[in-house]
Parts: structure tokens; sequence; C-alpha cells
């Protein structure tokens, strides 16, 4: 018997006994326990009487050092960062947006350095590119940019120059970060991912 | 010494005591909550090596939160529900004089009293649950919230130490000056109440639409996590939707006491206050759509995926059955009203006869309206026939232009229908009754007009503008009509003759069903919208920050998610029921003292054999 089949089962029963508690039991208390047994009964019922969806989560992305082969790969992964761990996208947009509490990143990866980008990545008060002032009225939920290094995102250094190959591939400029930039975990780190 | 001396002996004596008794229970909790905060820390130290426990035998992680959680957030919506309307009466009673109300307002706050350990029990385990099963993500909050707990811990020894006096000062504070220091004090417990719901929905707002949190102060990072996109909204919404559930919670109550009545005085007592919970829950009602609709529009300005998700996506069909529970909501407050004028107001019932009708006609079209569905269900043969999977006529009734229109049209039934209720059995004497009339009638027609053609209109324009404008004007026409043929209403009847006096205590036994059907709605759509605003986050714990990697992490479907809010929900009446027995069982042995109260004739129980209005005005 499927699931669904099942609780409607129980739907069903949970029904049948409100209506035998109504019609052969005359205390006060267990007849109003019996109406509410038939209320929840066919709201039950109703909802497995409609299009049954779970909501699976998609598979788990992980930085893995092992699969990066070219500065292509390191972009796919810096993407992937960009939208997840890295949380850059709750603040910034791509291309214009209403929503976006920050400057669109749009084509920086054509207008920064590399060098530029990562300072404001790991010391984003250093330097404000006077391009990215906040023009017009005041966001309403206005964000400092954090240090995407530290706690609470604390990207790796590895996640960082991914996440600044995307920006520039993004840009449809050349990448350039190079794989063989990326740091190689010591041997105590692999036996500490193991571990866990 | 006199009599009144030693009574007042007694008095000190007794309220020394429980003076103590308070003060130990703060000291007891104080203690209870240090190891409570120092274990939240601690959790951020070990989180790296355990992001997640289970206990599968007992249903799941999850399923267990599920449980806890709901049954904490539903008796917190009652605690914090409860003193804003209680409150209100006591003011009512001392400013009419009407001593009725203050036995309500009390009678409402035992309610609160009895309830409010509970609810920090259910807190309690919920906080123990919580570290337990989920210590990374627990740790995380931790990290970012803490000043929040502390602040947290503080505002409830206030709001504890603040109805105790409240309710344990009752009787004292009556006379003199006193009964305005009992009022501040209600004030005060309502100020602690809202800070104490405000606090902990930053943190489940900021799970569900996070803001970046930089580096800064414990107290700067953790204002910069609340102040995030959904948490007034929320605030707002859970205020309204709290004094909504305490109202109908109430109106259950006195249904199910009125039932259970043996004598007059219960019966008169009891319909009346299931009158006055019914009406605050309906009261609530009115405005609570638009503050979802103010929740839903920033929902979507922050996170566009995520509105899609809740209204186009795999949660688009949970709208449906939303649609339906606040459908019978409406109908059963509305009739609810219709049989207090038809029961309670001689000669009603052929007056308004017509009226009524047409009024259900109404909530019904509306109802099947907001419930029809944007997409079937059809097989591939029935989709061809009909030309794709939206009906030809049905399909139109699908969208939001025209459910906004419709749920904007029951709220004006409603509305009416008590304003029916408020002007039956008398006649007004203002010299400008009659322009006041006309002038109501035309706002209300012109609204209806308006809100109708505003619909109609939102099909023809894009979804922008509908839902920016012409959703937003719908809600402010309906708003306008509340507040301006509201006052109206009150100013006419200030010097209306009454024509037919209501009689309390004669309603048939369906309204006591009726009160406690609409209680049951209520639970029921906070289950559902909690289920919502939860899978709406997807496979995260914090929306796009913190994934959910547990086994736990997708959505259940509907069906099982809605047998899940069916068996929360009769826990929590199941677990109300009790808390009110125990709380109500000094009453009924008061009443079986020999003396106390008048038992009614066989004939005249009303419950469940069906009133006799003439052996009950034989009684009264």
């Amino acid at each position: 018997m499927s699931e669904v089949a099942l609780l409607q089962l129980i739907g069903l029963l949970v029904v049948a006994l409100g209506v035998a508690i109504l019609l052969f039991i005359q205390a006060r208390f267990l007849r109003v326990v019996g109406f509410v047994m038939i209320v929840l009964g066919t709201f039950a019922l109703i909802a497995l009487s409609i299009p049954q969806m779970a909501s699976l989560p998609p598979a788990e992305e992980k930085f893995d050092v092992a699969t990066i082969k070219t500065s292509a790969d390191m972009a796919a992964i810096g993407q992937k960062i960009f939208f997840s761990k890295g949380q850059c996208a709750l603040c910034h947009s791509i291309g214009p947006s209403e929503s976006a509490r920050c400057p669109d990143l749009k084509g920086i990866g054509a207008k920064l350095t590399r060098e530029f980008i990562y300072e404001s990545l790991t010391q984003p008060q250093a330097y404000i590119y006077l391009d990215y002032r906040h023009e017009g009225p005041p966001k309403q939920y206005p964000a400092r940019m954090p240090h995407i290094n530290k706690n609470p995102i604390g990207l790796s250094n590895n996640e960082i120059l991914s996440v600044i190959a995307f920006l520039q591939q993004m840009s449809g400029e050349p990448i350039t970060v190079s794989p063989s930039e990326i740091l190689q975990p010591t041997a105590a780190a692999v036996a500490l991912a193991q571990a866990r | 010494m006199t009599y009144h001396g030693k009574h007042r002996e007694r008095r000190a004596g007794l309220w020394r005591r429980r003076a103590w008794s308070v003060a130990a229970l703060i000291f007891l909790t104080g203690l209870l909550g240090i190891p409570l905060l120092g274990l939240a820390q601690d959790a951020a130290g070990t989180a790296a090596t355990v992001a997640y426990r289970d206990i599968p035998q007992l249903g799941g992680s999850r399923n267990i939160i599920w449980v806890i959680a709901q049954q904490h957030l539903l008796l917190a919506g009652f605690v914090l529900g409860v003193p804003i309307f209680a409150w209100v009466c006591e003011i009512v009673g001392v400013r009419t004089g009407d001593k009725r109300y203050d036995k309500l307002a009390k009678e409402f706050t035992k309610l609160l009293t009895s309830a409010y350990a509970t609810t920090a029990l259910f807190g309690g385990i919920l906080l123990f649950m919580l570290l337990g099963f989920y210590p990374k993500l627990m740790a995380y909050l931790t990290d970012i919230f803490f000043p929040s707990f502390v602040v947290y811990c503080a505002l409830f020894l206030l709001e504890t130490v603040t109805l105790y006096l409240y309710w344990y000062g009752w009787d004292v504070m009556q006379g003199g000056g006193k009964k305005g220091l009992h009022l501040f004090l209600g004030l005060l417990l309502n100020v602690f109440a809202f800070f104490i719901m405000i606090v902990p929905n930053s943190w489940a707002t900021f799970q569900a639409s996070p803001v970046v949190v930089a580096e800064g102060s414990a107290l700067a990072r953790a204002w910069a996590a609340t102040w995030n996109p959904t948490w007034w909204p929320v605030n707002v919404h859970r205020l309204i939707a709290n004094v909504v559930l305490g109202g109908f919670i109430c109106g259950a109550y006195a249904g199910m006491r009125y039932l259970s009545a043996n004598t007059h005085e219960e019966r008169v007592h009891y319909d009346w206050m299931g009158y006055v919970g019914n009406f605050i829950g309906v009261f609530g009602m009115l405005p609570l759509p638009f503050a979802g609709y103010w929740l839903m529009r920033e929902v979507y300005q922050y996170n566009q995926q995520m509105g899609i998700t809740l209204m186009g996506g795999f949660l688009s069909w949970l709208f449906i059955l939303q649609a339906f529970l606040i459908g019978v909501l409406f109908l059963g407050a509305n009739y609810y009203f219709w049989l207090g004028i038809t029961h309670r107001i001689e000669g009603s019932e052929v007056k308004y006869r017509r009226p009524i009708m047409a009024m259900l006609v109404i909530l019904l079209l509306c109802l099947g309206v907001w419930m029809t569905p944007h997409s079937l269900v059809a097989s591939l043969e029935e989709a061809r026939k009909m030309g794709g999977t939206h009906h030809p006529l049905l399909g139109v009734f699908g969208v939001m232009s025209a459910k906004m229109t419709v749920v904007n049209i029951m709220i004006l039934v409603t509305f009416m229908s008590f304003i029916i209720y408020w002007r039956a059995g008398k006649q007004v004497t203002a010299t400008w009754a009659k322009v006041a009339q006309k002038v109501m009638g035309g706002v209300l027609g012109l609204a209806a007009i308006v809100v109708i053609v505003l619909g109609v209109w939102g099909y023809f324009v894009p979804a922008i503008v509908r839902i920016n404008y012409f959703s937003v004007a719908q809600v402010l026409i309906v708003l306008f009509v509340l507040v301006t043929i509201t006052p109206l209403t009150g100013l006419l009847m200030k010097s209306a003759r009454t024509t037919t006096e209501m009689i309390w205590g004669r309603m048939p036994p369906r309204a006591g069903y009726a009160l406690v059907l609409n209680a049951v709605m209520v639970i029921l759509l906070m289950t559902l919208m909690g289920y919502a605003r939860s899978s709406s986050r997807v496979h995260w714990h914090i929306y796009g920050v913190m994934r959910d990697s547990s086994q736990y992490a997708y959505s259940p479907a509907l069906g099982y998610a809605a047998a899940f809010m069916s068996l929360n929900t009769f826990v929590f009446c199941l677990l109300v029921a009790f808390i009110f027995w125990v709380a109500t069982m000094g009453d009924k042995a008061k009443a079986g003292e020999p003396g106390t109260k008048k038992k009614l004739p066989a004939g005249a129980y009303p419950a469940m054999a069906g009133g006799s209005p003439t052996l009950d005005q034989r009684e009264g």
C-alpha cells in the first residue's frame, strides 16, 4: 500500500470514528471531539486528493580540488560558491535588479583587476571603487561588504580564487586565475576531512 | 479584631505567600536559563564535529521538531494574543462601568495564566531538541543572535513577573487608584509580550530572508541579522493572527462551556463570551489578508524564486487548501453572526432572511472562485479537449486577479454581517440618519463595484501593474469602507432606540459547534502556513547561506504534511481542553456548592436537547 493510500485509509477511519461518536455517544465533550475528528479527517482527505509533489533537494556540490583541471572548472565552481556558500547573491545582482541591495556586478571582471577584486573581497573597506557607490535613494536594507575570508562566510583562498575566475568569465574576460594556484590540501587536512 | 480586619490580614498573608512563590519561580527560571545559554555557547564549539543527530525510532528528528515547534507556536500565539483583548476588555469595563467586561477580562486572563506555563514548557523542550538535533545550525544562529537570546530571557522574566502580578492582583487592585495600576500592568504585559514575539521572529525570519552579517560587535551583528526584509511583515502578520487565534479559541472555549451549561446564568454568560470571542476573531481576520499580502510582496521583493516556489511552484496547491480553510472560516464566522441575529433578537429572522441568503450565496460563489486551481490535473485526452491544462472557463478564475477580488468581496460581506448584527433590534433616531445611511450604502456599493472593476481590469494589464497598483488599490478601498462605516454606525447606534432587546443564552447547540469549527480552522490555517513558510526555504536551513544536508532536506508532499497538520491540531485541541479543564476545576467546585446557582429544569437544557424559549423566559 502506498503512503498516500495508507493516509487516506487513516483519514477515512478518523472521519468514521467521529461520525460514530456523534451518532452513539451523548457525552458533550466526546461529541465535540468527534466533531473535530470529522473536520480534521475531511481536511486531510481533501489534501490527499490533490496532486502530491514533494520538493527534493538538488545534489550537494562539493569543492573538490582533484576535479579542477582547467580555469573553466574553477569558474564553474566559483559560480556555485557565488550563489551558495559565498552568499554574494544575497546582495549583488548580475545585471540590473530592483531588489538588489548592493552594486550590480555585471561586467565587473572586465573593469577590475583580479588583485583589486581579491582586495575588495578580503579587505572590503581598503578602497571603495567610485563607480560602485550607492546612487539614488538609499536602499531599504543596506549591507556593508563583509570580509569574505572571515566568519560567518569564511571562504578559503581556493574558493575566493574560484569566485574571481567566475566573475572574469561572466564578464567575457580571459580567466587570469590558474589551477596551479589552487593550494593542495595537506595530509593532515585530508585525514581530518575523512574522519568527518 | 473585626471580620474585615481579619480578612485583610488573611489577604495580606496570602499575597505575601504568592509573592514568595513568584520570586522563587523567577529565581528558578533564571537558574534554568543560565545553563541553557551556556549550552548554546558550547554548541558553537562542538558544532564542527556533529552537524545532525536523530532518533529514527521516534519518527525522526524533523517530525519530532515539527510536533514540538507547532505546539509551542500555537500555545505562544494564544498566550501572546489573549492579553491584548483581555486588557482591552478590562478598559471597556472601567470606561463603561459594566462589570461583565471585567469578569470576562479576568476569565480570559485565567485561561492565559494556565496556558503560559505549558507554552514555556514546550519552548524549553523545543530548545533542547534543536540543540540536540541541529547543533551546527544552532551554533551558527547562536553565534549571530546571542545578544538577542539574553534579551529574550530577560523579557521572559519580566513577562512572568508582570503576568503573575496582573493575575493574582486582579481582586486586590479593584478599588480606587489601584485599578489604574492594574491597567498599567496590563499595558506592560502587552508590551513585553510584543517584544517576546518579535525577538524570536527575527531568528525565524533570518532563516527565510538572511542578510549579510559583517564583522562588528556582537550587538551590531545581531541587530543587522534581526533587521531583515521579512521581519516586520511577519511581526505584523503574527500579531494580528495571534489576536485571531486567541479570539476564536476563547470563542470555542465559551462554545464548549455553553454546550455543557447547567444553569441559565452560565448559558447567558458563555453565550455572550462566545459572541465576544467570535467578534474578536472576525475583527482580527478582516485585516489579516492585507498583512499576508504585504508579507508575500516582501518575499517576492527579497527573492523572486522564493515567491515563485510559494505561489507557482510545488506549494501552489497549498493555497487552494488555504482558500478552503479561510472560506470555511468566513462561512463559520458569518453563520455564527446570522444565528445570533435570528435567535437573540426576536422578529429578526423574517426581516433579515433575504439579506442573509444573499450574503450566503455571495460567500459561496466567492469561495468557489477562490478555490479554483489555475491548472487542472487532467489526462492527455482531457487536456486536448480543453485545449491545454487550463479550463477555458474555470481557468479564468484560477488567476490572482480573480482571487484578490473575491477575497475582498468576502471581507466586505463579513463586515456587512457584523453591521447588520450591530443594527438589528434598534431604530435610528438621529436627524442625519437618512443621509448617513445613504452615504454608507453608497460607499459600500461603490467600493464593491470598484473592487470588481479593478479585478476584471487586472486581466488586461501586466502582472507588475496588477500587483503594485490594482491589488493595493483593492485593499485600500476595502480598508476605507471599514474605517468609514464603522464609526458612522457607531455614532448612529449611540442615539438609536432599542426596539427588541437582545436575549442571551438562547442560541441553538449548532452555534457552539460553529465556534469550535472556527477555532479548528484557524489552528489548521496556522499549521498550514507554518509548513508553507518552512517549505519555502526548500533545502536550506538559512536560505542561500546554510544548506540542509540531513536526510530530511526534502519538503514532504502536501497530503503527508496535511495529515501531520491534522494530528498537530488535534493534539493542540486536546492539550488546550485539558489546560482549560484544569483551570476551571475550581469554578465547577464552587458552582456545585449548595445554593450558589440555579439548576435548569430538564426541558430547558439548550445544548443537546434543543432550548425552549418559553421555558427560558419563565426561568429568567
